[in-house]
């Protein structure tokens, strides 16, 4: 909202095209395998690269994955649906013509919700449709070779209304897609490896102003705060040029074209300008059939359909009185989502249980490069935890220390327990000291050196008596039994 | 046995079975005809010498074996230079493929062997079969047996020709707008266009995709259908094929005719030429005389077929021919420095005019700004016309037409693309329609050239069809002639 603040009467339209390529065993039109990273042009046969006589057979694999995405985003599910020849010449197009759905696409409609800071958005889908993806080219410095490998991926384009109007919010609808993708197994969703692929278009226009104007594609963001900052970055780059030029016909100011987000350079940078539209010919693809689909196999793969992200995020808010935010960072990694609901088999504090699964252990696993669930760190080691903080057995600056050496004990050499239990038993100076009369001198004299918080709890304010507790720890160094500390607070106040 | 080249598929299959003949002998009689008389039709791109040999070999091993015979067991069969063969050269006719090892078997020539059919070679046809003289051959022009200085019709003239010359028995072609029926027509031979999906499209090489089929040539209907039972098999790698068809086509060959309905659309025959309507009229008495009805239909409407056919074949194979870019596989431009070079040069280098016509007519018609005007327009036209054979065959259970409105004409006559688009006028609805059509020698010129009948049936009617044209060669002999200096 940074750059809407400083130009409050323009308004930014943004729309996503996402591309994910779908986790099927095989290729959209062959038998090949569809798997990323093996030695090139392993993984093809005579249709991935377009050999005379090659016919695409369609994969039932690639239809059922798109049908679940569509119910997921309750979109209306194409009964009919047909593809199209897309014609252009490039060597990563083993045919030259794309095999895709053009003028009936498989998922028609559906919208994404998402929490937009306290706001509950609707973002509207247009249209998904199942294509196949193209080989990749590799440039040396006199030749260039292409690996087809990748050409025939099957491809869910996922295409948003224009409907967001701010960085945040483009950012916010892609992560929920992915979750989305996520959760229903359709996608690995991995940007770094193009199973993932956004291209955002955008545009500004004058608050009120009626229709859109020249838009910008954006390609090339590898995450989603790459996404979020190259959007915010040509949100002002546009109003500023607007600004600059105020008389000159607005189809001048800015061109429609592709640019690209350098993130070292922290802008995006022209690819290329699109000065007439391209004709790409489309026709229905004579090889291939209508796809046709009964309503009893779409009811079936509904009855299927996993516990979803945004259903998820509401329970945790609802039910389990997490934040939004917390829910949102919860639900948004599926394999996350996982380990928390495994934990939650073990610890009934889930508030607490989130912070760790979410704030405090990543923070710890950060320089290792790994996720939680990528950890030997089991989901119930944190359960056990977040029990022994919220039982007062320790307290949170110790368990602090115990999950540094739970960290520590992953990685060293000795196969020690990552067990907290184990941990603090091992360590007689993370046991809290429940011995009354060296912790009675201190209690006394934070009582004595704080007669207003004494006086306001007191007088009800029980957030007083955290405040002394806390005065207790902080000269304990957190190694006194919060459960000892509070009962000495209460009956030297008791005294009083 | 020195006439080995006088019997039929079925007849040599059975001398084969009943140890009358070797694998081995019919192979060498075959290529002996080949190396004899070829150089004067020029029928054949390539001739397997050794792969034929050795597997003629291998087959009088296994019935020597006692194992069971395929049922194609022992016949020498030549395909279109559009059909994959693996490991062996396709071309289709065309330079850019000039060189082209095919890296997997069509379904149809893996089924040929499958059943111990004998591939010996690899026969003329027009570039990509965008033709109907087979003059269009990026590498040479084959004549009609029964007239030298004539075409054999195209665009499987080769295969046309190798059967009327009694090269081989039999031979597969493709027929996209009457590729195979106008030729067999023009050579005096039998030539099928099966349902539309009914033989797998897979590792044909596609000139218009919803418009081609793979069919066979052969001197008469009984080798149609023996041959027939085997190409007619679903093929997962096609999907636009159909489920099984029917294996009884042979035994139910001699099913009598009488009572059958053959519908005649008078008013769009119109114009034929005297001779070729005398021809026909004699064909249809013939019927009548098997007892046969005849009752008139209505197919005014395929007076707009040959420019929707020029617009969706076209449409489709501007789009099929993309792939031929010298990148992967084919002929690569040597002047070519640049990408758009390599493009350019080699389409330029490899094409043949008339490819190049169609690629820019096709390219044309899809167009923004024309695609409504052309090709939707062309799709609409084509369901009506469709509905048009529908309501025909509510009347009748075969339709007959002539084949082709002319005979075999003089190599070269023919300059305006046009007028060649003509010679395709009665066997393009069939392809519009996906409906079966077969052409069955009816008859001779003055000048001997043979005339061609052809019967269409509703979808999936191949049965029905083979046994009206059956019944008609069972009263005629004109299958039986063999021209002159090829006798």
């Amino acid at each position: 909202m940074k750059t809407a603040h400083h130009h409050h009467n323009w308004e930014p339209v943004i729309g996503l095209e996402i591309h994910a390529e779908l986790n099927t065993r095989s290729k959209l039109f062959s038998s090949a395998p569809n798997h990323f990273g093996d030695e090139p042009n392993r993984n093809i046969t005579e249709v991935c690269t377009g050999m005379p006589g090659a016919l695409p057979v369609l994969n039932k694999e690639a239809v059922r994955k798109a049908v679940q995405f569509g119910l997921a985003v309750g979109a209306r599910v194409a009964t009919f649906s047909q593809f199209d020849r897309k014609s252009y010449f490039y060597p990563d197009s083993p045919r030259n013509f794309q095999i895709t759905q053009y003028a009936h696409p498989i998922i028609l409609g559906g919208s994404v919700m998402v929490v937009v800071g306290d706001e509950e958005k609707a973002f509207p889908i247009n249209r998904a449709h199942l294509e196949d993806d193209a080989g990749m080219l590799k440039h040396f410095s006199d030749f260039a070779t292409v690996d087809y490998n990748r050409a025939g991926v099957p491809l869910l384009e996922i295409v948003s209304e224009p409907c967001m109007h701010t960085a945040k919010e483009a950012a916010l609808y892609a992560m929920a897609v992915k979750a989305i993708l996520d959760y229903i197994d359709a996608s690995d969703c991995n940007m770094q490896e193009g199973s993932l692929r956004i291209d955002v278009n955008v545009s500004v226009r004058k608050k009120g102003e009626a229709g859109f104007r020249n838009k910008i594609e954006i390609k090339n963001m590898n995450s989603f705060s790459n996404l979020e900052k190259a959007v915010a970055h040509e949100i002002t780059r546009q109003i500023s040029a607007y600004e600059q030029y105020p008389d000159k016909d607005p189809q001048d100011v800015i061109q429609q074209s592709t640019y690209r987000w350098d993130p070292d350079k922290g802008q995006t940078v022209l690819m290329r300008r699109k000065e007439y539209a391209d004709d790409y010919r489309y026709f229905p693809e004579p090889d291939l059939l209508p796809l046709i689909l009964t309503p009893e196999y779409i009811e079936e793969i509904r009855k299927t359909l996993p516990e979803l992200p945004y259903e998820r995020e509401k329970r945790y808010i609802s039910k389990l009185q997490l934040g939004p935010q917390q829910a949102f960072t919860l639900v948004s990694d599926k394999q996350i989502a996982a380990y928390f609901e495994e934990a939650l088999q073990d610890c009934t504090y889930a508030k607490t249980l989130a912070n760790w699964i979410i704030v405090e252990f990543p923070g710890r696993l950060k320089e290792l490069g790994k996720t939680l669930p990528e950890t030997p760190i089991q989901p119930s080691h944190i359960a056990s935890l977040v029990n022994m903080i919220e039982t007062g057995i320790i307290s949170g600056k110790i368990a602090k220390s115990v999950a540094d050496d739970m960290v520590a004990r992953m990685t060293a050499p000795n196969n020690l327990p990552l067990d907290p239990g184990a941990i603090v038993e091992a360590n007689p100076e993370y046991l809290p000291i429940t011995n009354r009369e060296t912790i009675l001198p201190i209690v006394e004299a934070v009582v004595a050196a704080n007669a207003q918080s004494v006086a306001d709890f007191i007088a009800g304010r029980d957030r007083a008596l955290a405040f002394l507790v806390g005065q207790v720890m902080k000269q304990t160094k957190g190694s006194a039994s919060p459960q000892v500390v509070n009962e000495l607070l209460m009956e030297c106040i008791k005294k009083k | 046995m020195t006439d080995i080249h006088t019997l039929t598929a079925l007849q040599v299959h059975n001398a084969f079975k009943q140890g009358k003949l070797s694998a081995s002998e019919i192979v060498a009689a075959s290529l002996a005809r080949i190396t004899q008389h070829d150089p004067k039709i020029k029928a054949f791109l390539r001739v397997f010498t050794e792969r034929a040999g050795k597997n003629a070999r291998m087959l009088d091993e296994k019935r020597a074996s006692g194992a069971p015979l395929g049922k194609l067991a022992g016949i020498p069969i030549a395909l279109k230079d559009n059909i994959n063969l693996k490991g062996e050269i396709t071309t289709c006719g065309s330079k850019i493929l000039e060189h082209f090892q095919a890296p997997f078997n069509a379904t149809a020539s893996r089924l040929l062997e499958q059943e111990d059919a004998i591939i010996i070679g690899k026969t003329n046809c027009d570039e990509f079969a965008m033709g109907s003289s087979t003059e269009h051959s990026a590498f040479q022009k084959t004549s009609n047996p029964w007239n030298l200085s004539c075409t054999p019709g195209g665009s499987s003239g080769g295969s046309a020709a190798a059967v009327a010359a009694r090269l081989c028995p039999l031979t597969l072609g493709s027929d996209t707008g009457g590729s195979i029926r106008q030729p067999a027509s023009l050579c005096g031979i039998v030539g099928f266009k099966p349902t539309y999906g009914r033989v797998s499209r897979y590792g044909l090489v596609a000139f218009g995709s919803s418009l081609d089929q793979i069919g066979p040539l052969a001197a008469t209907v009984e080798d149609i259908a023996m041959v027939m039972e085997v190409l007619g098999r679903h093929c997962e790698h096609d999907s636009t094929s159909l489920p099984k068809g029917p294996d009884d086509l042979l035994s139910k060959l001699n099913a009598p005719i009488k009572g059958m309905k053959i519908g005649v659309p008078w008013e769009f025959l119109e114009n034929l030429q005297p001779e070729l309507l005398r021809s026909f009229q004699a064909s249809l008495d013939m019927y009548k005389d098997l007892g046969a009805t005849l009752v008139p239909v209505d197919l005014s409407c395929l007076k707009y077929a040959i420019a929707v056919y020029y617009i969706i074949a076209t449409a489709e194979a501007s789009t099929n021919l993309s792939r031929f870019d010298g990148i992967r596989y084919g002929l690569r431009s040597k002047r070519a420095t640049t990408l758009d070079e390599i493009y350019d040069y080699s389409r330029q280098e490899g094409f043949g005019d008339e490819v190049k016509r169609r690629i820019m007519l096709g390219t044309f018609v899809l167009s923004a700004g024309y695609q409504e005007a052309y090709y939707r327009k062309a799709q609409k036209v084509r369901a009506h016309i469709i509905q048009k054979y529908n309501e025909a065959f509510s009347h009748c259970a075969v339709i007959a037409t002539p084949t082709s409105p002319f005979p075999a004409f003089q190599i070269g006559s023919i300059t305006d693309p046009l007028e060649m688009y003509l010679a395709d006028i009665y066997t393009i609805g069939n392809n519009l329609a996906g409906i079966p059509g077969i052409s069955i020698p009816s008859g001779f010129t003055q000048d001997m050239k043979p005339i061609g009948l052809q019967l269409s049936a509703p979808e999936l009617s191949e049965g029905l069809l083979l046994q009206a044209a059956h019944a008609l060669q069972q009263v005629t002999s004109y299958h039986t002639a063999i021209p002159k200096e090829f006798l």
